[in-house]
């Protein structure tokens, strides 16, 4: 990130005057990017059916493939998962070869007001991270490109990689907002909203938010309780339903 | 309605599983089995992992089990000395099963195992029930008076014990033998065993049909708890939410299905419960056959 900034120091450089003009301008200047997210922090509770994310903000000069254009990427917390073929053994179709990927965002979104393709090119977009092609995935076991499309299908089916599923909205031609659905099933921990501003295919400016989706309530202390007092939490079940069995029974008598 | 499952950590419509809860209870009453071999599959169909499709499959049994216990034991129907011998058995084959259930979860082979244990033991004990009680029904109508019991040559093993209310002098190796059986299945397939208790206790036992019902669900209310509480340490599946929402429609279809479970005759209620068996393996025999409709799947590391 310092290095990309320093970058865009070097490139902007020849443009101003003197090293100083440009700093004592930056200064002085509004910001040329402003964002915000509608809530910093999502709770998953025991009616939790899913959410999402709305980040909004507005730029300094007007949105359009001429001026500036915003793209917003959420990355939520890594995990590891194991993806399996399906192979048709005697008739059978029973899980065959088995590819393990390390360092997968249990969540993943990007919008942007245009295809990102057609605004930065496949440097910036390898560097950013923009692109579900550019996730730096670390695949042991089964070999070949297929198990990771099979990942990114799978994930994108459950609606937990969102590639540019809606784009950004604009009004007033500064003012943007976009909508990122969360599904009931996403991991809770701490999510990275990046907000970056490209100006003549390079990223000038950039945001970083922070989400928390954190899991409160009975939803929360139950799963606590049946992570780290497994022995107690079982007689729990057991007792709990040999209870709920008993009552119904008491409650639903018949003659 | 929606409602958020912690240990599965996702959310399900509450209505839907009340609905499947009351639709299985009334099966569990009105045959006397836990009614966990239909539960687990429509569970995994609607999308619950199989580890907790299991676990809580278990949970759900016992607690459905209990209501329709108290409804048996009312009626004098549980042979108490039978069950505790079967009990033995079943703690020890559950000790067993959930071993083997960790292990299949390791090597990724869960949902295989689970589905290839539903066809064998639901298919076989199916065709056999169903075949069994329709000679039966045909018997009855030609009106021969049939035995009491067949003696089998597993009936002359040692350490025999008498078995009073089930009206038996038979060797405890078979029972025993059966429940460890039960206890295996009960922990791979989150069953009661009930569908298999039943017929087992007929035919090779040889125990009246009236002591049958009560005696195995006292046996699954045991295996049930000890498969619960092992799921729970070992694997971690043990949904309470979802069990409790299971059980709230499960008991009181199990008081509506007791009821109805008196006015049919053991014969035909055998031959419907085969057949619903066998239906069960057939339905989850086609989705093991047909080309599936996603060709990976995306697991968690165990």
């Amino acid at each position: 990130m310092k290095r990309l900034l320093a970058a865009l120091l070097l490139a902007l450089a020849p443009m101003a005057a003197t090293p100083d003009a440009v700093a004592q301008e930056a200064a002085l200047a509004p910001p040329s990017l402003a964002a915000e997210l509608s809530v910093n922090r999502v709770e998953v509770t025991t009616a939790f059916s899913g959410s999402e994310i709305l980040v909004f903000g507005a730029t300094e000069r007007l949105i359009g493939p001429e001026g500036d254009e915003v793209v917003v990427l959420v990355i939520g917390p890594e995990t590891s998962a194991i993806v399996r073929q399906k192979v048709s053994v005697m008739g059978f179709w029973v899980n065959g070869a088995a590819a393990r990927f390390n360092r997968v965002p249990s969540y993943w979104a990007l919008a942007s007001t245009r295809p990102v393709p057609a605004m930065l090119d496949r440097v910036e977009r390898a560097e950013l991270r923009l692109g579900l092609d550019q996730l730096p995935l670390v695949q042991l076991g089964a070999q070949g490109p297929t198990f990771r499309l099979a990942l990114a299908d799978l994930q994108q089916d459950a609606g937990l990689w969102v590639d540019r599923d809606r784009p950004i909205q604009v009004s007033g031609g500064r003012l943007f907002h976009a909508r990122l659905p969360l599904p009931a099933t996403v991991a809770h921990g701490i999510y990275q909203v990046q907000v970056m501003l490209v100006r003549d295919r390079r990223v000038v400016a950039r945001q970083e938010l922070r989400l928390d989706v954190v899991r409160t309530g009975t939803a929360a202390w139950i799963a606590d309780i049946a992570r780290e007092q497994p022995v107690l939490y079982g007689i729990a079940c057991i007792i709990l339903a040999g209870l709920a069995g008993w009552i119904g029974s008491v409650v639903f008598r018949r003659g | 309605m929606q409602v958020y499952l912690p240990i599965a950590e996702m959310s399900v419509d509450a209505l839907l599983l009340l609905g499947i809860g009351f639709g299985v209870g009334w099966l569990s009453g009105l045959f006397g089995v836990g009614g966990g071999f239909l539960l687990t599959p429509l569970l995994i169909l609607i999308g619950i992992p199989s580890t907790v499709a299991v676990g809580s499959g278990a949970n759900q049994t016992l607690g459905a089990s209990v209501s329709g216990l108290i409804a048996q034991w009312r009626r004098g129907n549980v042979d108490f000395r039978m069950g505790a011998v079967l009990i033995i058995g079943g703690f020890f084959g559950s000790l067993v099963g959930v071993q083997l259930f960790a292990w299949l979860r390791r090597a990724g082979q869960v949902d295989l195992a689970v589905a290839i244990f539903y066809v064998v033991v639901l298919g076989s004990v199916g065709a056999l029930m169903v075949r069994e009680s329709l000679a039966a029904i045909l018997r009855r109508k030609r009106a021969r008076p049939a035995r009491l019991h067949e003696h089998l040559w597993m009936h002359g093993l040692p350490f025999k014990m008498r078995f009073r209310k089930s009206r038996l002098y038979i060797s405890v190796i078979p029972p025993l033998g059966i429940g460890f059986a039960i206890g295996v299945l009960s922990a791979i397939m989150g069953v009661g065993g009930g569908f298999m208790l039943v017929p087992a206790m007929i035919y090779l036992l040889g125990m009246p049909t009236a002591v049958v019902i009560g005696t195995s669900l006292f046996q699954v209310v045991f295996v049930t708890a000890n498969v619960t509480f092992l799921q729970a340490i070992q694997v971690g599946s043990v949904d309470i939410v979802l069990t409790l929402l299971l059980l709230a429609g499960g008991v009181s279809g199990a008081q509506f299905g007791a009821a109805m479970g008196t006015k049919l005759r053991g014969e035909e209620m055998r031959a419907l419960l085969g057949a619903l068996v066998l239906a069960v393996a057939l339905s989850l025999l086609w989705d093991l056959l047909r080309v599936p409709e996603a060709l990976f799947v995306i697991g968690p590391v165990p």
